[in-house]
Order: structure tokens, then sequence, then C-alpha cells
């Protein structure tokens, strides 16, 4: 079993966590650590094809998009947690269900 | 060189074994200020044993300088980190006046 | 041997990201969140990514982090009683589920188990691409600098890295729009403690220059524009934490220049090619390597005031009178 292989397999799980998560988690930071969790799954379903496709070294396209991948995702979660706060300023909601 | 292989694999070990108590110790003890306690001595004490077995199996000199450097400043970080939780947690626990014992 | 480290990491891993969303107090997510982010940078260093590796550990472990550490602070330490986590689909009669619940929980789990195996089997199976390592290579000399990564964000894909620029600072008006404008009102408290002022001014110039070393270092090995960016960040945000709010002190012009500065200087240097008859970001090879370096110093600049300033607002969001104080 190579290196790679086990992280290919490992990323898959890790996506469906990550989307189990976000569809069973009530609470919104852990609905945003879920959606951190899926898009680690795939950025490590990326690096390992590289690790696969290496030559001299790991090819460097996938590692320069996971990169800016996670940048993005890094912002994009900020925003989802500042609007997580201020809905819970407004709200006092922590989660989308009011069924409480 | 092989007597250097020996040195590096024992402090590696001494390196886990204070880990592996710095962890049994925060998993195990009862308040915050020995699991502080546990966390930042023990842990890098291991560290430092650590660093200086990778320290000795490296070859330049300059890239040793760089594992005793992150040491370094992993010791300033986590005693600066210790030293804020605890002061917290004193803080904290002051109106209540040692409802806990310490 | 060396597949017996990659299989306990990555069981460590996945296990991490379950009791991460398993956990019941939210102060245990979060830093079995950091925990996950730090498994994963170790990970990545396995398969010979290290600038991932150092963006993971610093950006989504370590910046994210403390975004999600500043905002226990907000919400209540005590989860909601019924919280209904992913163990509810693995014993699936739990007592006090609802029976209008079973059901989409149930057809959740097996979907969730479907997928999981299209997934694996998918993924398997992917046939041999071969990918773009023999182009990057074969275009490696022209690049001006000698690290690939580097070479594929800064001057092949260019024009990713200059949207991403631009996605940070669209992020940062979006959290703008969403906690009201008025940013840095008070210049925030000075940090009583005489210990914590001497650390982080001890610590700010070396950061600086470790941050600068990075940035160098990324023409030749693993480093570059983001890891030197949030290291610069992580300067900011010490500095705002321990009383000196950076952007305070600087008039609202300069501060909008500097986080501005990193993408206008982009898309400028793209016109200028364009002007010349080339494409957009197609840098003359000949000075390629300084033209990179400017590049990634401002853009880093940029990056570096945008993620200090996204948590300074979201960290003085807490702070404006709240409307609904009785729900909790």
């Amino acid at each position: 079993m190579e290196t790679y292989q086990i992280y290919i397999l490992t990323s898959a799980v890790l996506f469906v966590i990550g989307m189990g998560g976000v569809f069973m988690a009530r609470h919104f930071i852990k609905k945003i650590i879920a959606t951190i969790i899926m898009g680690g799954g795939v950025f490590l379903c990326f690096v390992s094809f590289a690790q696969r496709d290496a030559l001299t070294f790991a090819d460097p396209v996938p590692h320069a998009l996971v990169i800016t991948g996670i940048v993005v995702a890094v912002a994009s979660a900020a925003f989802a947690l500042a609007l997580a706060r201020r809905i819970y300023q407004l709200t006092g909601e922590e989660s989308f269900t009011n069924d409480k | 060189m092989m007597i250097k292989e020996v040195i590096t694999v024992i402090l590696l070990l001494v390196g886990c074994f204070f880990f592996l108590a710095g962890t049994l110790g925060v998993l195990r003890f009862p308040d915050l200020f020995s699991r502080l306690h546990a966390l930042t001595k023990a842990d890098n004490l291991g560290l430092g044993f650590i660093a200086a077995g990778m320290a000795l199996h490296i070859a330049s000199p300059w890239a040793a300088l760089k594992i005793i450097s992150i040491w370094l400043f992993t010791l300033l970080a986590s005693s600066t980190t210790c030293y804020l939780i605890a002061r917290f947690q004193k803080e904290q626990d002051q109106p209540k006046n040692g409802k806990e014992p310490g | 041997m060396s597949v017996l480290i990659d299989l306990l990491l990555a069981i460590l891993t996945v296990y991490l990201a379950l009791q991460c969303l398993l956990a019941q107090r939210l102060s245990q997510s979060v830093f079995l969140f950091f925990a996950f982010g730090l498994a994963l940078a170790l990970a990545w260093v396995r398969l010979g990514a290290v600038d991932v590796a150092i963006t993971e550990a610093a950006i989504a472990a370590g910046f994210m982090g403390v975004l999600f550490l500043d905002a226990l602070r907000d919400f209540s330490p005590a989860v909601s009683e019924n919280q209904e986590d992913l163990k509810a689909v693995q014993n699936p009669p739990s007592k006090n589920a609802t029976k209008s619940l079973l059901l989409p929980r149930l057809a959740l789990g097996l979907g969730l188990g479907l997928f999981l195996l299209i997934a694996l089997e998918a993924v398997w199976k992917t046939p041999d691409g071969g990918g773009l390592t023999a182009a990057a290579v074969a275009l490696l000399p022209e690049s001006g600098v000698e690290h690939p990564v580097t070479a594929v964000l800064l001057n092949f894909r260019a024009y990713d890295t200059w949207l991403e620029i631009g996605v940070i600072l669209l992020g940062l008006l979006a959290i703008y729009a969403a906690g009201g404008i008025n940013l840095y009102r008070k210049p925030g408290v000075a940090a009583k403690d005489p210990l914590l002022r001497q650390v982080i001014l001890f610590s700010t110039p070396v950061l600086f220059l470790f941050g600068a070393f990075l940035l160098y270092f990324g023409k030749t090995g693993p480093g570059g524009a983001f890891q030197a960016a949030v290291l610069w960040g992580a300067i900011g945000i010490m500095l705002h934490l321990g009383g000196w709010p950076v952007f305070a002190v600087l008039p609202r012009w300069l501060g909008q220049l500097i986080l501005t500065l990193g993408l206008g200087f982009f898309l400028v240097l793209g016109f200028l090619f364009m002007a010349r008859g080339d494409a957009l970001f197609e840098y003359p090879p000949a000075y390629a390597g300084i033209l990179i370096l400017i590049v990634e110093t401002l853009a880093a600049i940029s990056i570096a005031a945008a993620l200090t300033t996204i948590y300074a607002n979201i960290n003085q969001m807490q702070e404006e009178p709240k409307q609904n104080e009785s729900t909790t």
C-alpha cells in the first residue's frame, strides 16, 4: 500500500464526515468546522494525486491550488463566523432550528 | 558514527517518555493548575530532548541551530501562555475565594 | 514502517475530525479543531507538500482557530441540551429522538454511507493521468524562481492567485457588511499585564524577520507570500490583543491603501504586460524573479493587513450593545 493511497482513502472518509457534520451539527460553529473538514478532505485528495504524479518533485499545480483553496476556505469561514456571531447578537439563536 | 546514533535514539526515547508523562498528567490531574504544570513543564522538557536528538542527528550546524531555536521559541510561548491562563483562572477564582481546592 | 506512520496519522486525522464534530462542549470542539489542523499539516508533510503544510498550520489551524476561540467568548459555553450529533446516526433508536426525525436521519446515514462507498470507489480507480509535473518542470527555468510551487502560484497561475487576494478582500468587505462598519471605534484596552506586553514586544520583530525569511525563501524552497502573510498577520493580531491596534493609529486612507496594495499592484502589472503585447500576467523571463518578489512582498503585506482587520473586526463585534440579552 502506497502512501498516497492511504491518504486518498482518508480524504474520502474526511469528506463524508464533514458532510455528515454539515447536516447533523446544530451549532453554527460546528457547522463551520464541518465545512472546513470537508474542504480538508478535498485538499487531501488533491495533494495525494500530486504525490502520485510525482517525477523529481510532486506535481506543483495541485499544491498551488490547495494553498489558494485553503486561504479562500478560511476567508469564507471567517465570513460565516461573522454572520453567525451577528445572528447570535441580534436574536440569541445559536443554531438554525428554533424548536427548542 | 554509531555512538552518535545511539545517543540520538536515547535522547528521542527520553523525549517521548516525558511527552507521555506530560500527556498522562493532562489527562489525569484534577485541576487546571496542575494540568498546566504537566503540560508546560514535562512537554517542554520532552520537546527539548527531541530537539537535542534531532540536532545531533542532522548534519549541518545551521539546521541544528534552527531546531534549537524552535525549542527556545516554544519555551517562550508556552511559558507565557501558561502564565496567562493561570492568571486568568486565578482572577476567576478570586471572588469565590477558595471554593476549589488548590 | 513508514506505511505504519501514515496509517496511524490517517486514523488520527479521521478520529480527530469525528471527535471534533461529536464533542459535547463547544470549547472541546474548537480545541480538537486545532489538533485536527495540525494532524492534517503532518499528513501534508508526509505527502511532500511542505508549502501546504505551512499554510495549513498557519492559516487553517492557527488563524481560523484564533477566530473560533474568539467566538467562544460570544456564544454561551454550555451547548444546548437537545443537541443531536452524528452519534444519532450510528445508534438509531436513541430515546429522545422523535419519530419524525428518525426517518430523515436514517436516510441521511444511509446516503452518507453510500456516498462514501462511491467516493472510495471513484477515488481508488482514478486513472493515471500523469498530471502536470512534466509541463511545470519544462517551464521552470523561465519562471524566474526555482521552487515549482511558487512558480505555479506567482507565474503560471498568477491569475488564480490574484483572484484569491481579491477573495480575501471580498471576505473582509462582507464581514464589514455583516458587523457594521464602525471598526476601531475605540482604540482597545491596553493589556495590563507587563509580561504579556514584553513578550509581544519581543516577538514582534522576531515574527517579522521570520516572515521575511519565509517570503524570500519561497524563491528556492517551501515558503512564499501566503505563509509570510500569516506570520505578519499574527503580528497584527498580537499587537491588537496587546492593546496596540495598529490600524487604528493609521489614517483611514493609508489603511485602505495597504489593504488594496497587493491586489492593485498585481493588476497594474498585468495591464502593463498587456500593454507590451503579452498576455495578462505573462512575465518577461529576464525580470520575472525580481517582479515576482515585489508582487509577493506587496501581496503579503496586503493579506497580512486583511487578516488583521478581519480578526479585529470580528473581535470587536462582540462589544456592540446587545439588543436582546434576555434570551440566554
